[in-house]
C-alpha cells in the first residue's frame, strides 16, 4: 500500500472556519453565553492537569467498550443464526425492526430502575442502542456471501472447516468492519445520553453537569471531546479498516 | 513437469432428475465417456445443460441413477473433479497467485514453497506469469478465467468439467481461449466435458458432440467429430468436414427449438379430448 500525503482539498478549511465563526460569535456576546474557542482549550488544559480530564474520559469509554463489545458478541451470534435459519430471521425480524424504532436512550429510565444508577444501567442502554443496528448489517453481509466462491472452494476441495476460514471469514471481513463502524456510532451516541441522565461521572456528565450550573466553557469542552473522540475512532480505527478491504471489493461485481 | 496423460473413466447411469416442487429435467440419461475424450455438450436455452453440469458435478443428487468418476460415486470436493464455472469465481481477497494455490493449500500436501512454484507453472501455462501478484479485480475478463482455468488445472483433474467457461467473453478473445484450451488438454489429457450453446465451438474442440433435447426428454442424439488433430482456428475452419458437421448439428437443433415450439402437449391433449 501506498503511503501518500493526502492532498489539500476545500475538507482541511472547514474546521479553522468553524472556529473563526465562533470566535466572531463570541466577540458579540458575553463570555459567560459563549466562551472563546481559547478559553475552552485553557479549561481543557486545567481539566488536564489535574487528572479528573482522564478520569472522566476513561470512565465513559469503559461503559463504551463493555456495552459496544458486548453488543458486538451478540450481534455476531445473531446474525450468522439469521443467515443460517430463515425460520430464525422471519421470527427475529419483526422484533428487531419493533427495538430499532425506539430510540435508545428511552431505555434508560427503565433501565435505571431495574439495574439501579451507576454503570451497569448505562452499559445496558449502549447494548441495546448498538445490538439491532449491528445484527443487521451483519445478516445482511453473511447472505450476500456469494454461493459461487463457496461452490468454487467445494470443487477445489475445501472441507467444511476450511470453508468457514478460508472463505466465509474473508468474504465477511469488509461488512464486518462496516458494522462495527455503524455499531460504535450508535453506541457513543446513547453512552453521552444516557451519562446526562444517570451518572456521576463520565463525558455526558460533565456537558450535563456544565449546564446545570452554567459553566458554558465546561459544556463546550464536553462536546469538543465526544465529538473529537468519536472522530478518532472514526478515522483512526474503523476507516483505515475499511479502506483496506475497498480495493477488492470495488470491481467484485463485474466478473467474479 | 512430468505431465503423463491421466483421463478418468466417466459413466451417467440413467439419471433421472426433477426439481423438488415441479420441473422435472431428465427422464433416464446416460453417457459414458473415456478416459481422455473431450465431449462437448450443446442444446439450446432452457434444456437443462446447467442443472446437467450440477448433476455431473454431485452440488445436485439424481433422483435415481447414478454419476462415477473411475468408478467413485461423485461428489463436488473430489480430487479427481475440476470445475470451471460460467464466471470465473476468483476469491477477491487473495492475488492471482493465492488463488490458483488455493487447492493445495486445502489439500495440504505440499509445503508452502511447493505450492508456489507449482501455482507459478501452472500460470505460465496459461500465460500469465507476469500477472501473479495482481489481484483479480485488476485483470480483464479473458485473464480471469485463465486464472480460473489454471486454478482447476493446478490440482490435476482426471475429469474437467466447463459450464460455458467463454460464453462471457468477446468472440476474439473466446476464440484464442478456445485454442489454448485444447493445447492444454492435449498435454495433460483429462477427460472434458464442455457446455456450450455455440455450435462452432462445440465442432471446434470436440471428440463427441451430445446434443441435448428440451427438458425432460435427455439426450438428443450425438455426433462424432473426426477432424484432425492438433486443431488450429484459422485451418481447422477451412476444411469442408467442419462445415458439414456444423450443418448437420445446425439442422438438428432447429428441429429440436421447431418441436418445442410447436403444438403444446396440453393443446394436443385438449384437442384430442
Ligand atoms: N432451481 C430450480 N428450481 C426449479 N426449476 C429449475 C431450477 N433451475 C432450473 N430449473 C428449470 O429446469 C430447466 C433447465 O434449466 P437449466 O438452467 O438447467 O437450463 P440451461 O440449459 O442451463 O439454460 P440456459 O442455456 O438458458 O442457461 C428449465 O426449465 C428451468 O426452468
Ligand atoms: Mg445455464
Amino acid at each position: 500500500m501506498r503511503l501518500a500525503l493526502p492532498k489539500p482539498s476545500w475538507s482541511w478549511a472547514s474546521l479553522p472556519a468553524l472556529i473563526v465563526v465562533w470566535g466572531l460569535a463570541a466577540s458579540q456576546v458575553p463570555a459567560y453565553v459563549l466562551p472563546q474557542p481559547w478559553a475552552v482549550v485553557a479549561e481543557a488544559l486545567r481539566w488536564l492537569g489535574n487528572g479528573s480530564l482522564g478520569q472522566h474520559v476513561g470512565a465513559s469509554l469503559l461503559r463504551e467498550l463493555a456495552g459496544y463489545g458486548a453488543a458486538a458478541i451478540a450481534a455476531l451470534i445473531l446474525g450468522v443464526a439469521g443467515a443460517v435459519s430463515l425460520s430464525f430471521r422471519k421470527f427475529a425480524g419483526p422484533l428487531i425492526g419493533l427495538f430499532m424504532a425506539v430510540p435508545p436512550i428511552a431505555w434508560a429510565p427503565l433501565c435505571m430502575i431495574v439495574f439501579g444508577l451507576g454503570n451497569l444501567a448505562i452499559v445496558v442502554v449502549i447494548f441495546i442502542a448498538s445490538v439491532f443496528p449491528m445484527t443487521i448489517a451483519m445478516q445482511e453481509g453473511f447472505l450476500a456471501i456469494r454461493s459461487g466462491h463457496v461452490r468454487a472452494a467445494r470443487t477445489l476441495g475445501a472441507r467444511r472447516w476450511q470453508l468457514l476460514r478460508h472463505v466465509y471469514l474473508p468474504a465477511s471481513l469488509p461488512f464486518l468492519t462496516a458494522s462495527l463502524r455503524i455499531g460504535f456510532g450508535q453506541a457513543w451516541r446513547a453512552l453521552v445520553a444516557a451519562e446526562m441522565l444517570g451518572a456521576s461521572q463520565g463525558i455526558g456528565w460533565m456537558v450535563a453537569m456544565g449546564g446545570q450550573i452554567g459553566n458554558t466553557t465546561q459544556v463546550l469542552l464536553g462536546i469538543a471531546i465526544i465529538g473529537f473522540t468519536a472522530w478518532l475512532a472514526e478515522s483512526l480505527v474503523f476507516r483505515r479498516m475499511e479502506r483496506h478491504y475497498r480495493t477488492w471489493h470495488l470491481n467484485e461485481g463485474t466478473y467474479s | 513437469m512430468n505431465l503423463a496423460p491421466a483421463g478418468a473413466m466417466f459413466l451417467v447411469d440413467d439419471i433421472h432428475y426433477r426439481y423438488p416442487g415441479g420441473q422435472e429435467v431428465f427422464r433416464g440419461l446416460g453417457l459414458r465417456a473415456r478416459p481422455g475424450e473431450f465431449i462437448a455438450v450443446l442444446g439450446p436455452s432452457g434444456c437443462g445443460k446447467t442443472t446437467l453440469m450440477n448433476l455431473l458435478s454431485g452440488f445436485l443428487a439424481p433422483q435415481t441413477g447414478s454419476v462415477t468418476v473411475n468408478g467413485q460415486p461423485v461428489h463436488p470436493e473430489m480430487a479427481a473433479l475440476g470445475y470451471v464455472f460460467q464466471s470465473p469465481h476468483l476469491f477477491p481477497w487473495l492475488s492471482v497467485l493465492d488463488n490458483v494455490r488455493f487447492g493445495l493449500r486445502m489439500a495440504g500436501q505440499m509445503d508452502d514453497a511447493a505450492q508456489r512454484s507449482r501455482a507459478l507453472e501452472f500460470l505460465t501455462l496459461v500465460g500469465l506469469r507476469d500477472a501473479v501478484h495482481k489481484l483479480p479485480h485488476e485483470l480483464s475478463g479473458g485473464m480471469q478465467q485463465r486464472v480460473a482455468l489454471a486454478r482447476a488445472l493446478v490440482l490435476e483433474p482426471k475429469l474437467l468439467l466447463l459450464d460455458e467457461p467463454f460464453a462471457a467473453l468477446d468472440a476474439i478473445t473466446r476464440a484464442s481461449m478456445n485454442e489454448e484450451l485444447l493445447r492444454l488438454w492435449a498435454r495433460l489429457g483429462q477427460t472434458v466435458v464442455f457446455i456450450t450453446h455455440d455450435i462452432e465451438e462445440a465442432v471446434f474442440l470436440a471428440d463427441r458432440v451430445v446434443v441435448l433435447d428440451v427438458a425432460p426428454a435427455g439426450i438428443h442424439s450425438e455426433l462424432t467429430i473426426d477432424l484432425p488433430r492438433p486443431r488450429c482456428l484459422r485451418e481447422t475452419r477451412r476444411l469442408s468436414a467442419f462445415g458439414d458437421y456444423t450443418d448437420t448439428l445446425m439442422a438438428r437443433i432447429s428441429t429440436i427449438v421447431a418441436t418445442a415450439s410447436g403444438p403444446s402437449p396440453t393443446a394436443a391433449q385438449r384437442i384430442s379430448a
